[in-house]
């Protein structure tokens, strides 16, 4: 995402729609008038009347300034995110677990993070969402929590997306072969179904 | 409460919910793929503006790093919350947790633990 | 998001797809790629704390530089920030992406700004600007640095004096480099209002660094 420290002189519209805002005795918006002395693009009209200059001169008088007060160095201490994960790390949300055995549950957005890590390294392939559900317990449980054997069944749906050029149909194949495998060997838990849907694709050079 | 020996005359004790904590909590940390413990909300926002998320914050002293625990006469309900690595199984490490701190506050309090416990993170490499 | 294309959906029974002989997890080529925007927004609002953390760690000098210019001083200005992130895990979900991401974050921190100067309006005055915080490093010579540190907090204590309508929206075009459409969308406020505000602040700064020079 870019963000814009650089200063106020960049990427600017220079006449946006709408009313004037101070008309200026010769009939110029001074808002409008500003905006042009500051993107460089003034007329021959505002170049030379007085009314007109006296708004570009206070823009020119201050404009240094401003755009050196814009260039400070401005951060913020590295314990305020820090303090904001902490409390965003323990914000576990009792719903949002996944049982894996009577009184053994996993994180969801654990589990979750952990299957997009498995597109994440295949190349040309880059997990966004991943649901899991888990199946619900049948109504009728095994008497005494001795149904420890196994636990219930996921199901799992990603979103990827995918270099240009990558072979959509034998990497999806993989990725869903390896989640099935993963969900079983590393969360513990058979996955019953996996559905990939690719919603986007990237090309390597826009990519950076 | 516990009155060890036949004849001797009863020793009466109480195991203090932080002290069953402590126990829990090292125990659960030694379990091979546990890479560390994790707090729960109320302890991570001591510290934080405000009360945030939680209207309820459970009492401080109630709860080692990660862990919480209730006495109730001679059982103990214990949560553990871990965090583990990408690789070992979920299931199998959160049931030997579950396991493992049982057996050590059965072995050093007496108290029948019921532990829960949850995986609440997994490293990635 | 592009075209959906349906590609592997498949039923497996449980148990009968992984084979005990499974293959080991592919070495990763590299690691932790870095991931764009969108991804990392989706991840933060299916709870990826990690996700989450890299999109604050990006944004978060802009907000804190706003909150700074805003606020008037660092410390209120890290309050507003460590809320403001709060506010963001907490209401990502609802991000809907009709605007950019930066804007809704700018957004948050804005109305956290706006909530802090109206708690603490009458006992802490705007102006008492916290300049320490903007001493700038290594100038060659000392007085012409503190002559620029001088009208430097000049304008700083010009800015707090603006009304503070007005000086959001003139740190978010001026110091931000926003452009009046987005500010009018972080503000809530008509685009012809945002015009208008940042005119004033504009003429009004004018004005009070006229007599300083």
């Amino acid at each position: 995402m870019a963000l814009n420290p650089t200063g106020p002189a960049s990427a600017r519209t220079p006449d946006p729609g709408g009313a004037p805002v101070q008309m200026l005795a010769c009939g110029r918006d001074a808002a409008l008038v500003w905006d042009h002395a500051e993107a460089g693009v003034l007329d021959e009209h505002e170049r030379t009347c007085p009314h007109c200059r006296s708004t570009v001169s206070d823009r020119d008088s201050l404009g240094g300034l401003v755009g050196r007060m814009a260039a400070q160095p401005l951060r913020p201490p590295p314990n305020v995110l820090e303090q904001v994960m902490g409390a965003v790390v323990a914000d576990l949300r009792p719903h949002d677990l996944l049982v894996l055995a009577p009184g053994a549950s996993l994180s969801r957005p654990a589990a979750a993070a952990a299957l997009r890590h498995i597109v994440d390294s295949m190349d040309g392939l880059r997990a966004r969402s991943c649901r899991i559900e888990q199946e619900r317990p049948a109504p009728d449980p095994a008497p005494d929590g001795t149904d420890a054997t196994i636990a219930l069944p996921l199901r799992v749906t990603v979103t990827v997306a995918a270099r240009f050029g990558v072979d959509l149909a034998s990497v999806t194949a993989r990725v869903r072969q390896m989640m099935i495998s993963a969900g079983e060997r590393a969360l513990g838990v058979p996955v019953a179904r996996v559905d990939i849907h690719v919603v986007d694709v990237w090309d390597e050079r826009e990519d950076r | 409460m516990s009155s060890p020996g036949s004849s001797a005359p009863p020793v009466r004790y109480h195991v203090a919910d932080l002290a069953v904590a402590r126990i829990a909590a090292r125990r659960a940390r030694a379990v091979p793929s546990v890479v560390g413990l994790r707090a729960d909300l109320s302890q991570t926002l001591l510290g934080l503006a405000g009360t945030w998320l939680n209207p309820d914050p459970v009492p401080p002293d109630l709860r080692a790093e990660g862990v919480t625990v209730a006495v109730h006469g001679d059982r103990a309900d214990v949560r553990v919350t871990v965090v583990t690595e990408l690789g070992p199984n979920c299931r199998e490490l959160a049931l030997t947790v579950q396991g493992e701190v049982a057996r050590a506050v059965r072995e050093a309090t007496g108290l029948d633990a019921t532990v829960q416990v949850t995986i609440a993170d997994i490293e990635l490499p | 998001m592009h075209a959906t294309t349906d590609t592997a959906r498949a039923d497996a029974p449980p148990g009968s797809a992984a084979p005990a002989s499974a293959p080991a997890p592919p070495a990763a080529p590299a690691t932790r790629a870095v991931l764009d925007e969108t991804t990392l927004v989706v991840r933060a609002q299916e709870g990826d704390v990690h996700a989450f953390e890299e999109l604050a760690r990006r944004h978060q000098d802009a907000l804190f530089r706003v909150a700074v210019r805003v606020l008037g001083n660092r410390a209120d200005a890290e309050d507003a920030l460590q809320e403001a992130l709060l506010d963001a895990w907490k209401k990502i979900g609802a991000f809907r992406g009709e605007a950019a991401f930066s804007t809704w974050m700018y957004r948050i921190v804005t109305n956290r700004c706006t909530a802090l100067l109206r708690r603490s309006r009458p006992t802490v005055p705007v102006s008492e600007i916290g300049d320490d915080a903007l001493a700038s490093p290594g100038s060659h010579s000392p007085e012409r640095a503190a002559e620029m540190d001088a009208e430097m907090a000049a304008l700083s204590r010009a800015v707090a004096r603006l009304p503070e309508e007005q000086r959001t929206c003139w740190v978010l075009r001026e110091l931000e480099g926003l452009g009046y459409a987005e500010i009018a969308e972080i503000t809530g406020a008509g685009e012809t209002a945002v015009r208008g505000r940042i005119h004033r602040a504009r003429t009004a700064l004018a004005e009070g660094m006229r007599e300083w020079r």
